[in-house]
This record gives structure tokens, C-alpha cells and sequence, in this order.
């Protein structure tokens, strides 16, 4: 089996960024997945877990762009997974998390992401980080909002999976707010459309605009 | 002052279609489908990969149907053969064959390109998306675009001679007033020397120009086929994939010389037939200009 040159050199912004672009529009890779929240005591927000799920013809893009095969069972050898969180754990210093937690409308600052995993599950790519908050947030007064976007709406992020509260959860809730367009988003989002994969909007946040949501609030 | 009629008269109707179809819905539909059609493919390579050779057929009815949407949402290809349509006097079956032979040489340069560059140079998957982005969609832009100034030229030169040809009819006939000159259109140019695409050049640039810039669901297509040792379910998926093209291309190509062929009988009545397709060459190959340069500026 050949296996071809990769650019190691290349930072994992590229992987993430410009592998595949599925259609000549924004956006051009579509994920799903969801964000779980690890409450600490006294109702703290301590750290949000974050899961990523890329479509199939993307994962399989992904692989083949890092010079990786699938087995013969259609699955990925334990080498090559080990390989590909290597690569993939070296995060673009442009990275902007995907997971954007507010309260208030004020912005909750996040430490770099941690414990990147990769596996395939049904022939997709799931990639899950960890991110700690660098200050923990109190969740009994104000609600804690997190945004699943990309600012430039190069991904489309999707909520799919529940949210999940972890540790000291009793009373706590979390709702997730679909991303309901009204006329002036599906306005925009045509405009969108017609970017190309080297462009980027001049609007800033523009991807906070189609953003799935998800309220964590405790009693 | 008639073909400022005839020129408002097209414009209105581009702009009536324009205005009657919801060309962003198009392209979202396209989109969704591409999508999905695109993770059948990759279903098909899995299970080719853990040794079912049933899913050939998927991966080949998937390659087309991804072809076949993908020529329906924002591209090139069928624009130039639109504007070529409605601006030249090609016929019918001239075009199909110019749309199935540029999506198939597009296909065909695509293995080339990607395999190729494999095999030979072992270039890396990002670098060789980067060089058809990068390089060639833009070169294909510019191709099609000098093509749209060559329809403008040719289209000008026609009604030049046919003034001129006019002019002198005139100072010919200057004794016989009531002689009806509806007749006069014989005596210039006559629709036939309007580009007609019947030479092996202008049929060649055409050709070139669509085929040179390789589809990016192509080429994603095969750098998985390559790397999962899928090659030839690869090769042949992708060339499945321009003949869905042509399908959609071959549609537009049709639809575009009917389209010529019905609005010239009316407007035949109130004009020199001479005037009417030079007119029509003039704005559709401003149509390409425009539109190459539109997606040239995009791709920068």
C-alpha cells in the first residue's frame, strides 16, 4: 500500500479548515455532535466536553489526506488512531472551539482544549476534547449559554446529541435551542452560499448567527 | 434604434426568467443532495474495502446522481454551454456531443491529474486540492471568459459588415424607394457565418475549457479511492460522475438552441433575421464574461 506523503508540517488548522469541501458554498463541512457540562460544587460550571461527528465522505477524506486506510473490517487500525490523535492534538493557533459559553452576553473564557480522542463510529469520524473553564461559574443566578458555531461558518455545526450534565447535577437543566432561521438569516445565508472555500465573510461572528444553543441553568 | 428594441426586449426577458426562478433554492437543493449522495459514496467505499463487490453499483449510481446535482448547482460548465446555446448558431447535436465530451475529457483529466500525481510525484492530497482550486479553476474561469469576449466580437463584426452591407444596398437602391428590401438581409452576412462552432477549434476551446478545471467531488473521490487501494471502482465512479454531468449539461444544451430557435421566429417578423442572432451572440457572450469573471473574483 502507498502510503502518501503528508505534510507534517502542515498544523492541524488545515486538516480541521480546508480538507474537504463538500459543496462551492458556505459552509463547507457539516458537523454534528454536542457539548456535555462537568458541574463542580456549589452549582460551578467547571468544564464543557465537546464532541464533534463529520459525515462519512468527509472522515474518509480526512483519513486519506493524513495517508491512512481502512482495515478490512472497514475500520481504522489502533496505529493509525493513535497517529491521527497525535496529529490532530496539535491544535491551529486560530482555533476558536466551537463550543462559545456565555452568561449574561458576556463571554466565559476557556483554557485551551485537552484529551482529544478520535475514533470511527459507523463510519464517522468523532473527535471529543475537553475544555476547562479558566474560571468557574456559578449556574444558580444566571444561566450559562453555549453556542455550537464556527465563527466564519466554514463548518456548520449541529446539535444532535442530548446534553449531558456530569457530576454535581442535582437540579440542573439543559435545553437545547435549535437554530430557528428567520427571513433576514435565510437572506444572509444565500449570500453565504455564494463564498467560495478561500473566502470568508466580512461579518464578523458570522456563524454565531445560525447557531444551535444550549441553556444550562440550575436551581 | 431597432436593435436597441431587440436588445431591451432580451434583456427583459433574462431578467423575467431570472425573477420567475428561485435560483437560491436550486442551489440549496443541490447542495442537500450532493451531500447525500456524496456519503452513499463513501458507504460504497467502506464496503467495497471490507470486500463486497455488490457495492460497486452503489458507488456508480451514487457517482452519477452526484454528478447530475452537482452540474444543477453553481458551476461553469453549463453556463458556457447555455451562453454558447442561445449566442451561436451551433446546432442541437454539435452542442451535446461539446457537453458530453467536455464532461467525460473533465473526468478522464481528473484521474490524470490525481493519479498521475500519485504515481509519479507523490504529491500530497491537500497539495493536489490546492493546485485545482488554486490554479486551474481560475485558468478555466479565464478560458471561458475570453471565450464570452470572442462570442462579443464576432457578434460586433457581424453587425458591422451587416451596416455596412446595408449602407451600400441603399445607395444602390436609391432610385427604386417602394421595392420592399425585406430581402436585404441576403446581401450581408448571413446567419450561417455567425460563429457556428462548426470548426475543430472553436469546438476544441470549448471542450478545454470546461474539461480543464476537474470537479472538487472528483478529486476528493479519488484521492479516497487511491489511498483506500479502491483504484479502478475509483477511475470508473468518476467517470460516472461526468456522464450524470452531461446529463444535466445535455438539458441546459437543448433547452438553450430551442430557446434561440423560438425566440428568432417572432422577432424574424419585425426584423432582419441578420440583426437578431449577432444581437444574441453579443449578450450572452457578455453573460459569460460576466459570469467567469463573477466566479474568477470568487475563487481569488
Amino acid at each position: 500500500m502507498t502510503r502518501l506523503l503528508v505534510h507534517r508540517a502542515t498544523p492541524c488548522a488545515l486538516a480541521f479548515a480546508m480538507s474537504a469541501s463538500a459543496a462551492f458554498a458556505h459552509p463547507h463541512v457539516f458537523i454534528d455532535g454536542g457539548v456535555n457540562f462537568v458541574v463542580g460544587p456549589g452549582h460551578e460550571l467547571e468544564a464543557i466536553e465537546v464532541t464533534w461527528l463529520y459525515d462519512e465522505f468527509e472522515t474518509l477524506y480526512m483519513l486519506a489526506s493524513h495517508g491512512m486506510d481502512l482495515n478490512a473490517q472497514g475500520a481504522l487500525d489502533e496505529a493509525d488512531r493513535q497517529e491521527l490523535v497525535r496529529r490532530l492534538s496539535d491544535w491551529p493557533a486560530d482555533f476558536d472551539g466551537s463550543a462559545h459559553l456565555t452568561s449574561r452576553g458576556e463571554a466565559i473564557a476557556l483554557d485551551w482544549p485537552q484529551n482529544l480522542d478520535a475514533e470511527l463510529v459507523d463510519g464517522r469520524l468523532q473527535l471529543t476534547f475537553d475544555r476547562i473553564l479558566q474560571d468557574p461559574i456559578k449556574m444558580t443566578e444566571h444561566a450559562v449559554e453555549a453556542a455550537f458555531f464556527e465563527r466564519t461558518y466554514f463548518f456548520d455545526f449541529t446539535v444532535t446529541n442530548t446534553p449531558e450534565i456530569r457530576g454535581l447535577a442535582t437540579g440542573c437543566t439543559a435545553e437545547i435551542i435549535p437554530f430557528d432561521p428567520t427571513a433576514q438569516d435565510k437572506a444572509l445565508l444565500d449570500v453565504l452560499a455564494k463564498l467560495s472555500r478561500e473566502e470568508t465573510s466580512d461579518i464578523e461572528n458570522v456563524g454565531g448567527f445560525f447557531a444551535d444553543r444550549i441553556v444550562v441553568r440550575c436551581d | 434604434m431597432r436593435l436597441v428594441v431587440l436588445f431591451c426586449l432580451i434583456l427583459a426577458a433574462l431578467v423575467a426568467i431570472s425573477m420567475a426562478v428561485d435560483f437560491d433554492a436550486v442551489a440549496r437543493w443541490a447542495a442537500g443532495h450532493q451531500r447525500g449522495f456524496q456519503n452513499q459514496m463513501a458507504g460504497a467505499v467502506r464496503a467495497l474495502r471490507t470486500g463486497d463487490p455488490g457495492a460497486l453499483f452503489t458507488l456508480l449510481f451514487a457517482a452519477a446522481s452526484y454528478g447530475f446535482v452537482h452540474a444543477v448547482g453553481p458551476g461553469h460548465g453549463k453556463a458556457l454551454i447555455g451562453g454558447v446555446g442561445l449566442g451561436s448558431s451551433v446546432s442541437t447535436a454539435r452542442l451535446l456531443v461539446i457537453s458530453l465530451v467536455s464532461s467525460l475529457l473533465q473526468a478522464f483529466w481528473a484521474i490524470l491529474l490525481i493519479y498521475g500525481g500519485f504515481a509519479l510525484v507523490e504529491i500530497s492530497a491537500r497539495r493536489m486540492t490546492t493546485l485545482a482550486e488554486d490554479v486551474l479553476a481560475p485558468a478555466s474561469y479565464i478560458a471561458i471568459a475570453s471565450i464570452g469576449v470572442i462570442l462579443v466580437w464576432r457578434g460586433g463584426r457581424s453587425l458591422w459588415r451587416e451596416r455596412e452591407a446595408l449602407g451600400l444596398q441603399k445607395a444602390d437602391h436609391d432610385h427604386d424607394h417602394d421595392h420592399d428590401h425585406c430581402g436585404c438581409h441576403a446581401h450581408g452576412p448571413a446567419p450561417n457565418d455567425v460563429a457556428q462552432l462548426t470548426s475543430f477549434r472553436d469546438a476544441f476551446v470549448l471542450v478545454a475549457s470546461i474539461a480543464i478545471r476537474p470537479c472538487t467531488g472528483a478529486i476528493f473521490l479519488l484521492v479516497i479511492a487511491w489511498q483506500m487501494d479502491i483504484r479502478t471502482a475509483g477511475a470508473a465512479a468518476v467517470i460516472v460522475m461526468g456522464l450524470g454531468t452531461a446529463v444535466f449539461t445535455s438539458l441546459v444544451a437543448v433547452s438553450t438552441v430551442t430557446a434561440r430557435r423560438m425566440s428568432l421566429v417572432p422577432v424574424a417578423k419585425l426584423l432582419v433575421v441578420s440583426q437578431v442572432l449577432p444581437v444574441l451572440q453579443i449578450l450572452a457572450g457578455g453573460l459569460i464574461v460576466w459570469g467567469s469573471l463573477t466566479m474568477l473574483e470568487l475563487a481569488g
